[in-house]
């Protein structure tokens, strides 16, 4: 009950801290509406081709989108050493680890509903919104993945003399599977014909949530032991 | 004293093991019947791989360690194994790069195999650029630890995921189908030679890298003093 409790207050401070400074759900939204103009630049995109290439651009602005997001979120909990605070508090690291993935979590699949109907609105694409249902369940495994392992990396990274560049360059080929899973999964649920299941890439999703998630909650301990 | 033996018999042991091993790729093997003479980069390429995944391999039980013991020698252990994996890993990609654009007709394809070790290297290029960036000693021993236990795991992950694409690469079969029993002998002896060789590479560049730790210590002390 206490680690639901705690949990609960950490992601509670988390929206506070968003709903009072709109720092980095902002700035996810903003970039996520950009790349959907420079990709539009970039390839042309039209009636034709806008079902083959939706699942692919989407999850790319996903997943940039959110690393950067990730990284400002913590940047706020190593403002001042904030973040001791909490560890010296009762909270304990385990949970604290959780409520924080829980938190950016939250603000992805914000920013993913957002960039879905400027996706919609920008391409004239309706087929996304009614298949919103389906895609709910790999927009939430992918998203899951995508905050463990950037949770864990942005407050790796605020450490570096690198500064916030050595993110990506560490989250990305990391979270390749949950990359191919969540393109390959939207896609079947897009354009797939009525055999095609998502089921095994929405089993490598889940795959990769449960290693990651188990393995960080380990991990996280050493990372803020100073 | 123990040091200096121990290199000198690994060095004697690969003075002697390499020239045989050339020998044996380019003049016992035989001809491969389709692809003739670029087929002999495989024996190379693949005993490069498993190379590589040994460094990765070092590195991981290394990172492991260290965040247990809190014992800098085994982080020192990690890079070191760590360095010789990515330089492995880089000749294998050139190698098959070398091997693929005769034999499948491109330089690079989007194989399974070849996505998993790409992956790979871009995974422990980051490790040593996180590495190159924190100063502190101990936070960079740690940091690194993370990275290096979370690129391993991250391996099987992504055959799994890459997999269910359509894979050209050349399987061996466990009944060595295909492969003459005079190629499984000389591809076995490549192995161990590298295997050996990169025993050898690990343990030079760890006892190298203790040497650069200490003066570091010793600097950093002159400098405080």
């Amino acid at each position: 009950m206490r680690f639901a409790a705690n949990i609960f207050l950490v992601v509670k401070k988390d929206l506070l801290l968003e709903l009072r400074g709109k720092e980095a759900l902002s700035i996810m939204i903003f970039l996520s509406l950009l790349l959907l103009v420079v990709f539009n630049l970039a390839v042309d995109i039209n009636r034709d081709n806008v079902s083959e290439l939706v699942s692919g651009i989407l999850w790319v602005i996903f997943a940039f989108s959110g690393i950067l997001g990730m990284g400002k979120t913590s940047l706020s909990e190593r403002d001042d050493d904030a973040y001791l605070n909490v560890v010296f508090s009762s909270v304990s690291m385990e949970s604290f680890f959780f409520a924080k993935v829980l938190s950016n979590l939250l603000f992805l699949m914000i920013m993913e509903l957002f960039t879905i109907v400027f996706f919609v609105v920008l391409f004239d694409y309706e087929r996304l919104f009614s298949a919103l249902p389906g895609l709910s369940i790999p927009l939430l495994l992918g998203s899951f993945g995508f905050s463990v392992v950037g949770t864990l990396f942005s407050f790796l990274s605020t450490g570096s003399r690198f500064g916030e560049i050595i993110l990506p360059l560490l989250f990305l080929p990391l979270v390749v599977p949950v990359l191919i899973g969540g393109v390959s999964s939207t896609d079947i649920i897009l354009n797939g014909s009525a055999g095609d299941t998502p089921g095994k890439w929405l089993k490598i999703l889940l795959v990769f949530d449960m290693l990651y998630l188990s393995i960080s909650l380990i991990l996280f301990r050493y990372l803020v032991e100073e | 004293m123990r040091y200096r033996k121990i290199i000198k018999a690994l060095s004697l042991l690969l003075f002697f093991l390499f020239p045989v091993n050339f020998y044996l790729i380019f003049q016992v093997a035989p001809t491969e019947r389709i692809m003739g003479d670029v087929q002999r980069i495989f024996y190379l390429h693949l005993s490069l791989a498993i190379s590589a995944y040994i460094g990765f391999g070092v590195l991981f039980v290394a990172s492991i360690l260290f965040l247990i013991k809190k014992n800098i020698l085994y982080d020192v252990l990690a890079s070191s194994a760590g360095e010789v994996g990515l330089i492995f890993s880089t000749l294998v990609l050139i190698t098959g790069s070398f091997w693929a654009r005769p034999v499948w007709n491109v330089w690079w394809t989007w194989d399974p195999r070849l996505v998993t070790v790409l992956i790979l290297w871009f995974i422990y290029l980051g490790y040593f650029l996180l590495r190159k960036s924190l100063p502190e000693r101990m936070k960079k021993a740690r940091y690194s630890a993370i990275v290096g236990i979370l690129g391993f795991l991250d391996v099987p992950v992504v055959r799994l995921a890459t997999k269910w694409w359509r894979s050209i690469h050349p399987r061996l079969s466990k009944e060595g189908g295909g492969l003459d029993p005079l190629m499984v002998k000389v591809l076995l002896f490549s192995l161990f030679t590298f295997v050996v060789f990169t025993i050898a590479l690990i343990y030079f560049r760890f006892r190298v890298a203790l040497v650069e730790e200490r003066i570091t210590s010793i600097l950093n002390r002159m400098e405080e003093s």
